[in-house]
């Protein structure tokens, strides 16, 4: 799973896209790049909230709960699988004067002063599902679940661009919202760094419970296997040196952007991102602890029942990070 | 979609029986098949009316859609798994560290006994609404839809969806495919010692020791077909019409018909 930063440039009155700033700029900050698109990328994402928050306040003396949402998003460059991002139900409070604002500490709010509008939001549950549920589970939710879920607002890009720039990989497009009216809401960068990065050397877990060495493939397709360039052991990583590269990378594509000079809001190292990295690299700590454990456990494996085995993802969680991004800052009056 | 369905009560000297006429009939072997069955709940929040919310200005066409929808109906739904006999009364999955740390590797039951691992079970959710009424038609015909979930533990997932995991169930059967009809023939079992657990059970008991729903383990034989496109009412016409070929061709053994409606009500009050 690449490290990535999105950025958002809303439009206004005067220009409803910044595609050619942006374009232009990026060619004017690095001439010695060919700046050639090298393929086509599309983004959909639905917004779903709770029901009864969106009721007005019938007694206004009473703090407002935690609004929740549920936010679909799928983009064409993970294929195998659709995001839906959650928010944690509220604990089972019986007494009707819970306090609202004991979930702030466990929430950490958005760091780095990304998307300031925004106030601090509960935890979330990430989930991913393959491409036949995705559209199945939205309709479950918009038929089956009217009192609590609410569709707010489908925003689609629905033609990016995608730039090789350097170590970087730059997608590109403009955000338009189609639901409930067809509007233009923006433009919307996404930044991929494609140098060497620990977090690519924590090879795939795969369904028998091994570990294949290899980077993600579940991206592109043509993914480059040597950009990985680092072999380590298990061993050698520790979960504060994920935190460190992420941080890292996250200067990286900030001067990358920073180069451009264009204003935008900013999604890099918001809540969670890196989770599903660190457990990855806990599950293969332990799978390399025990090498034997592997044996039964493909076993086990070879007589399971076949079933769905198309539907079988090799990665579930590849993209976490960058939908979690996406979604960050596509928030817009919910 | 829509699910459309016959269904028969199979007693359970008849069993053997019609598993051959079956057998014979859809010129396949039976396809024996165990389901874990998670029962959800949607939940409504407590003390829903006097909830304050987002400050958006609200059109009054706005407001009473909102209203609508909240007392728009909230239904069961379920989780299902397969699982394979030897997944039963096996122990959880050696955890590497002990096994390290264990006596010596020489004990064979370390890699023969099955494991049954909860963290790779495969799920999927399956809605079905009450069936619809007032059709003229005499199957029972269902909205339905069904996804799969990512692996594991669905639980946290469900909740934050805002469904509360309610009870679990198993049930075995074989499965038949005869052209476009799917045929289940089925019962259903309880875990033994009752509901204490409110989470779904990492590990599954001996498959001897589940109890019979039906006491006198009597069977079920569904016959159902799928429809994709439920508002097409000529192949919803088609599937039915394939239905009733199959209960001419079962008439002699079993009496297929429509399932009295609300015992099959999955909303939730």
């Amino acid at each position: 799973m690449p490290i990535t930063g999105v950025y958002f440039i809303p439009s206004n009155p005067n220009a409803s896209t910044a595609l050619q700033i942006v374009t232009e700029r990026l060619r004017a900050a690095f001439p010695n790049e060919e700046l050639t698109p090298i393929g086509r990328w599309g983004l959909e994402q639905k917004l779903l909230r709770d029901t009864p928050g969106l009721l007005p306040s019938s007694s206004s003396n009473k703090k407002p709960p935690n609004p929740r949402y549920m936010q679909f998003l799928s983009l064409t460059h993970y294929p195998t699988h659709g995001f839906i991002y959650t928010s944690e139900p509220e604990k089972p409070a019986p007494e009707p004067n819970q306090s609202q604002n004991q979930s702030s500490p466990g929430a950490p709010g958005p760091v780095n002063g990304i998307a300031p509008d925004h106030s601090p939001s509960p935890p979330m549950v990430m989930t991913t599902i393959p491409p036949s549920s995705y559209g199945t589970l939205f309709h479950h939710f918009t038929y089956a679940c009217q009192p609590f879920w609410c569709h707010r607002l489908t925003l689609t890009v629905p033609n990016g661009i995608v730039y090789e720039v350097g170590d970087f990989r730059v997608r590109l497009g403009d955000v338009r919202q189609t639901f409930p009216t067809a509007r233009v809401r923006g433009t919307v960068i996404e930044i991929e760094w494609r140098g060497p990065s620990v977090v690519e050397a924590i090879p795939l877990d795969q369904e028998d419970g091994s570990f294949s060495a290899g980077v993600d493939a579940g991206a592109d397709g043509d993914v480059d296997v040597e950009t990985a360039g680092i072999d380590l052991a298990s061993s050698a990583i520790e979960e504060s040196d994920i935190d460190a590269e992420y941080a890292a990378t996250a200067s990286l594509i900030r001067e990358f952007w920073g180069r451009l000079g264009v204003e935008a809001r900013e999604a890099i190292l918001i809540p969670n991102v890196g989770m599903e990295v660190k457990n990855r690299l806990r599950r293969w700590k332990k799978a390399e602890s025990g090498v034997d454990a592997k044996v039964d456990t493909m076993v086990d494996g070879a007589g399971s029942v076949i079933v769905e085995r198309a539907e079988e993802d090799p990665d579930p969680w590849s993209g976490t990070d960058v939908a979690r991004q996406f979604m960050e800052v596509l928030r817009f009056n919910r | 979609m829509h699910e459309q369905s016959l269904f028969a009560s199979v007693p359970v000297h008849q069993h053997h029986e019609l598993l051959q006429q079956l057998a014979g009939l859809t010129a396949m072997q039976p396809r024996h098949c165990l389901e874990r069955r998670l029962i959800f709940k949607a939940y409504r929040k407590p003390g829903l009316a006097g909830r304050v919310g987002a400050t958006q200005d609200l059109q009054q066409a706005d407001l009473q859609r909102l209203n609508k929808m909240l007392n728009g109906n909230m239904y069961y739904t379920q989780v299902v798994g397969p699982v394979s006999e030897r997944d039963f009364g096996s122990t959880a999955p050696v955890d590497r560290d002990i096994q390290m740390a264990g006596v010596d590797d020489s004990k064979p039951s370390g890699t023969s006994s099955p494991s049954y691992d909860y963290e790779r079970q495969q799920w999927k959710l399956e809605f079905r609404d009450i069936p619809e009424a007032g059709t003229r038609s005499a199957v029972t015909s269902r909205l339905m839809s069904s996804a799969t979930l990512p692996r594991g533990d669905v639980v946290q997932a469900m909740n934050a969806w805002g469904y509360h995991f309610t009870t679990e169930y198993l049930v075995e059967g074989d499965m038949f495919v005869l052209n476009d009809i799917a045929i289940f023939l089925h019962r259903v079992l309880h875990y033994p010692g009752g509901d204490e657990l409110n989470t779904p059970r990492r590990q599954l008991p001996a498959l001897k020791d589940m109890v019979l729903f039906e006491k006198s383990g009597s069977y079920v034989l569904q016959a159902f077909i799928i429809v994709q496109d439920g508002s097409n009412q000529e192949t919803m016409k088609t599937a039915s019409q394939h239905l009733f070929g199959l209960r001419e061709q079962l008439k002699s053994a079993v009496l297929l018909e429509q399932a009295d409606r609300l015992s099959l009500d999955t909303r939730a009050k």
